[in-house]
């Protein structure tokens, strides 16, 4: 082979670091309409580099041939590697060397080929370079060529929706990085390290972290075929190893990382594994802070660059606080789940069995905790821990816990709010305080005391309450509803908690009385406006409900025919009107439901409800107008 | 009476136009006369794919000897029209390049006057608004006055740019309690005829096609968006009754552009260079949460600006029509499936967002 500093030899490293330079420099400045102009002129330096590569092959065809007469059969663990293929030469062997050096100028090729669009040619370069190097034991010369070979085959292959062809590259990338970390472990060289004159190659660094970032693609590329091929449990954990390594090999940019974090978190929420989401919560609270401080405001008016940056930054933060109210809301909401009984109050046997369960298992938790899912770069380690204590991942059991959780998630609501404010950003802006409402309401469930319950209740009205009057239904028809249904739905919780309050007194006063009717109407006058939405423009209500109407619409009519009923009057009339608007109401869901038979798998408990009142209440109207009549 | 199949309850309507085949455009299609599709019925088409033709269906299919007239009372009469009682409406126009987009919505080229024949969807709707205005007002004997405001922009790489003011930066979306989503800071030019609208609609139009030469973008790369707000007021017993609403025209990009929007296939995003960060990993991580059993969780990843900007257009109470445009020659065949399956796919579009009802019923 020529030798590495003969005049010849530097002209072939001189080609390269020219193709290397118009492949990844000057590719990006061509023009649209010869959009690959640099790149042709790459390929044509690497055809030729590839041909003077061959030549050099030829005359040291004698010597290959005895050297691989010594060295077949030796490398044991490398077969293992490359699948019980037949290997001849050791990676590192001259012809191994040979093989690896024809194979990166044949990936490039391949890779040169890909990117303008000549897949079938960049496959057929990407296999020569595969089947040269098939034939070699793994070794610190070729192991990153032979990840990066792979990534690539896998990016084609899925391309041509050949999914499971494109798995088969990729893990087979993942089990050579894998034995070769285990088995060897040495740094590696990288691809470019054959064609570079000594004082131009990389340093130690520089190859380890080309290494390692290939590695890293693999896993990327990898969370993308789980989730093409519906494995999202698979992927989830792909993304995860993602992240996980750019950070440890610092290649990130902290902004992008944090939200990626974050939003894992949220894949954990649905899976309920609070933990892990706590601990991609903490970490995207700590590398966001990376990204420098937020420019104040004076500074974001001077210039435009620092605009945009404190624009970002807040957004981001925002984001990620939003993710953390969520973390709250469903750790809260599980609990609750977990707690209530069956008409959906604090079951206070079940919330002291699991109290006493939780005591068992507290020794063991600390044990328990698995490393395997955690950040562990070492710079940032301590403040991701200390980030995770300000938060439980358990499911609180008692109101003090919950209320420590919502405490924490409201916090997070004042944060978000500072960016999404109303004024530019209503949907997000309301989206939050829908959110409040839902942390209040789930706190209520942990609170005893009626009274205080209702109060808390009263909060979340009167953060709905002016929004839902301003709001523009115009434009924001659904949120409207939304908030229409909501309001309704905790008046009538209101007016749940202040008729038990009353039943434990005597004789409610007059001023309960008044209190009371207040909510009710309150109540039903908010389910009417969400009904009354449903209208079409000329005021006709549908025949047939839109599905995701359907059930929100026949739950309103059935609470409104209940809140009719409970309207407390000492009027003999007033109340005959209010007993026969309620039995109207219970009607309406009896009827809807003959008439559409499929809707009654989505209300059968009101249905079955309704059918019963439909029945009986006629014989209490019957009974008011007879005490009426024998009154007159 | 086929027509009282789409029922009013539909947020979206999808319109098919076939274009005519065309000779010396240089479009592929020349010298092939052979078709990939037929158009079976008023709402049906037919793809010659293999093995099996496939159907589909939609509120209206139109033919290659379809008027300009016709295209414009199916779509556009009734937008307008409850443009004129305070509704919001939008017509897309969408489709492969070279598909008949832009004829469709503006006409031929170089369209001056309002006499041809050949005029789109936009200069006959800009007519018929203000006929029904004068209409209004004279039948009002001037109780009722109007306001009509255009403002014309281009939604190129995710970025805003006002065609009204081709020396603006980029722009951004805001949204008000009260008007919705808006482009803040975009211009807004009063119009008081046809006349007057179409020459905002064809300054704007000057600078589209400008742009794409000086700043080597291709106006296929771009969506636009020209949009009519018209205020009414009523004065009646000493009360002014003030409505508005909004008319949107889209010409959105190329569909042969949107792969990367609509990706669907399972394609892999790449990190082609070594110091590029891992871009959509979030979009995986998204799709994961996509799947989860209804829990409330919070995506950090937005909206594109389009369908931001014409949220409410989409599944809300507005009125809107898509015009999915096709061409049939049979070396189109990859495009105009994708732009049939598109169209079908169109009609599910809708806000997601439920109300927030507790689904397990307890009744108490």
């Amino acid at each position: 082979m020529a030798s590495t500093n003969s005049r010849e030899w530097k002209a072939v490293c001189e080609k390269f670091r020219q193709a290397q330079d118009l492949s990844e420099i000057e590719s990006r400045k061509d023009p649209e309409n010869d959009p690959f102009r640099s790149k042709y002129k790459a390929r044509e330096l690497l055809k030729e580099i590839h041909c003077t590569v061959k030549n050099f092959e030829v005359d040291d065809r004698e010597n290959e041939d005895r050297e691989t007469d010594g060295q077949s059969g030796e490398h044991g663990d490398g077969e293992a590697i490359n699948g019980g293929v037949h290997q001849v030469h050791a990676g590192d062997s001259r012809a191994g060397l040979r093989a690896a050096k024809l194979g990166v100028i044949e990936y490039y090729l391949g890779v040169n080929h890909i990117e303008t669009e000549e897949l079938s040619a960049g496959e057929e370069y990407l296999m020569t370079c595969l089947k040269l190097l098939d034939e070699c034991t793994v070794t610190r010369e070729n192991v990153s060529l032979l990840i990066q070979v792979r990534n690539q085959l896998g990016i084609l292959w899925a391309g041509r929706d050949e999914t499971e062809t494109a798995q088969g590259f990729l893990e087979k990338a993942e089990s050579i990085y894998t034995h070769y970390m285990k088995e060897d472990g040495q740094p590696p060289l990288d691809l470019v390290d054959f064609f570079v004159l000594e004082e131009d190659a990389p340093s130690q660094q520089e190859r380890i972290r080309r290494f390692e970032m290939a590695y890293t693609h693999t896993l990327y590329y990898l969370a993308q075929v789980y989730k093409n091929m519906g494995q999202y449990e698979r992927a989830g954990q792909y993304c995860h190893s993602t992240l996980q390594r750019q950070l440890k090999f610092s290649q990130f940019v902290p902004l992008e990382w944090a939200i990626n974090a974050a939003t894992l978190s949220q894949y954990y929420i649905t899976k309920t594994r609070y933990m892990e989401a706590r601990h991609c919560l903490a970490a995207a609270n700590v590398i966001a802070g990376l990204a420098g401080e937020v420019p104040s405001e004076a500074a974001a008016k001077e210039s435009e660059v620092e605009y945009e940056k404190r624009e970002q930054l807040r957004q981001k933060r925002a984001e990620i606080a939003r993710c953390w109210i969520k973390y709250c809301l469903n750790l809260l909401q599980d609990a609750k789940k977990l707690l209530e009984d069956n008409i959906g109050e604090l079951d206070l046997d079940r919330q002291e069995e699991l109290q006493r369960a939780r005591r068992g298992e507290e020794e063991e938790k600390e044990r328990g905790r698995k490393t395997a899912f955690l950040f562990d770069s070492t710079d940032t380690f301590d403040s991701i821990c200390s980030q995770e204590e300000k938060v439980s991942c358990i499911f609180p059991l008692s109101f003090d816990e919950a209320r420590a959780i919502f405490l924490v998630g409201q916090n997070y609501v004042t944060q978000a709010k500072e960016y999404f404010e109303m004024d530019g950003h209503v949907t997000d802006h309301i989206e939050i305080l829908q959110d409040h409402s839902a942390l209040f309401k789930v706190l209520a469930f942990f609170e005893e005391d009626l009274e205080r319950r209702c109060k808390m209740h009263k909060r979340r009205v009167d953060m709905l309450e002016p929004i839902c009057k301003d709001l523009n239904a115009q434009y924001y028809l659904l949120i409207c509803r939304q908030l229409q249904f909501e309001l309704a739905e905790t008046f009538y919780e209101m007016m749940d908690l202040k008729l038990a309050v009353a039943e434990k007194q005597d004789q409610p006063d007059a001023h309960t009385i008044k209190k009371f009717n207040h909510l009710c109407s309150a109540s039903i006058k908010y389910y009417q406006t969400f009904l009354d939405s449903i209208r079409s423009p000329e005021g006709k209500f549908p025949e047939k409900l839109e599905d995701d109407v359907l059930r929100p619409a026949l739950v309103a009519k059935f609470r409104i025919a209940r809140l009719q009923s409970k309207i407390i009057t000492g009027n003999l009339a007033t109340q005959l009107e209010n007993l026969s608007l309620s039995l109207e109401s219970y009607n309406f869901v009896v009827q809807y439901c003959e008439n559409h038979p499929e809707s009654k798998k989505s209300v059968e408990t009101e249905l079955e409800l309704s059918e019963e009142m439909v029945s009986l209440l006629p014989i209490k109207i019957n009974r008011i107008q007879g005490r009426i009549a024998s009154s007159n | 009476p086929l027509q009282s199949n789409s029922n009013d309850g539909d947020a979206i309507k999808v319109y098919v136009r076939v274009r005519p085949l065309t000779q010396g455009t240089g479009l592929t299609t020349d010298g092939d006369r052979s078709l990939c599709l037929a158009v079976t019925s008023e709402h049906t088409v037919r793809l010659n794919s293999k093995p099996e033709p496939r159907n589909f269906t939609y509120d209206h299919v139109a033919d290659m000897d379809t008027s300009q007239e016709s295209v414009f009372s199916f779509v556009a009469k009734n937008i307008v029209e409850s443009c004129m009682n305070g509704y919001n409406g939008t017509i897309f126009a969408y489709g492969q390049t070279g598909s008949g987009k832009t004829f469709t919505m503006l006409g031929p080229n170089e369209l001056t006057d309002f006499s041809d024949e050949l005029r789109g969807v936009i200069p006959r709707s800009f007519e018929y608004l203000f006929f029904l205005i004068s209409r209004e007002v004279e039948k009002s004997a001037g109780a009722k006055s109007f306001l009509c405001k255009c403002s014309f922009i281009e939604i190129y790489n995710e970025q805003i740019f006002d065609l009204l003011d081709s020396a603006s930066a980029s722009l951004f979306l805001r949204e008000d309690i009260k008007k919705g989503v808006f482009v803040e800071g975009a211009v807004e030019k009063y119009a008081a005829s046809a006349a007057e609208a179409y020459q905002v609609l064809s300054m704007g139009w000057r600078n589209r096609r400008v742009a794409s030469t000086s700043m080597n973008r291709e106006s296929s790369r771009s969506h636009a968006v020209f949009t009519m707000t018209l205020e009414s007021k009523e004065m009646g017993q000493g009360v002014v009754n003030i409505r508005t609403s909004q008319l949107n025209l889209v010409d959105l990009a190329g569909s042969e552009r949107q792969r990367d929007t609509h990706a669907e296939g399972s394609r892999l995003k790449e990190a082609s260079s070594i110091n590029r960060s891992l871009m959509c990993l979030g979009q995986v991580i998204m799709a994961l949460v996509d799947v989860s059993n209804g829990r409330s969780r919070h995506v950090c990843y937005r909206d594109s600006k389009l369908t931001f900007l014409l949220r409410d257009s989409l599944g809300g109470n507005a009125k809107t029509y898509i015009i999915a445009n096709v061409h049939p020659g049979s070396k189109c065949f990859g495009e105009t499936l994708s732009t049939l399956q598109f169209a079908q796919r169109a009609k599910l579009i809708k806000n997601k967002a439920m109300i927030n009802e507790d689904t397990h019923g307890n009744v108490r």
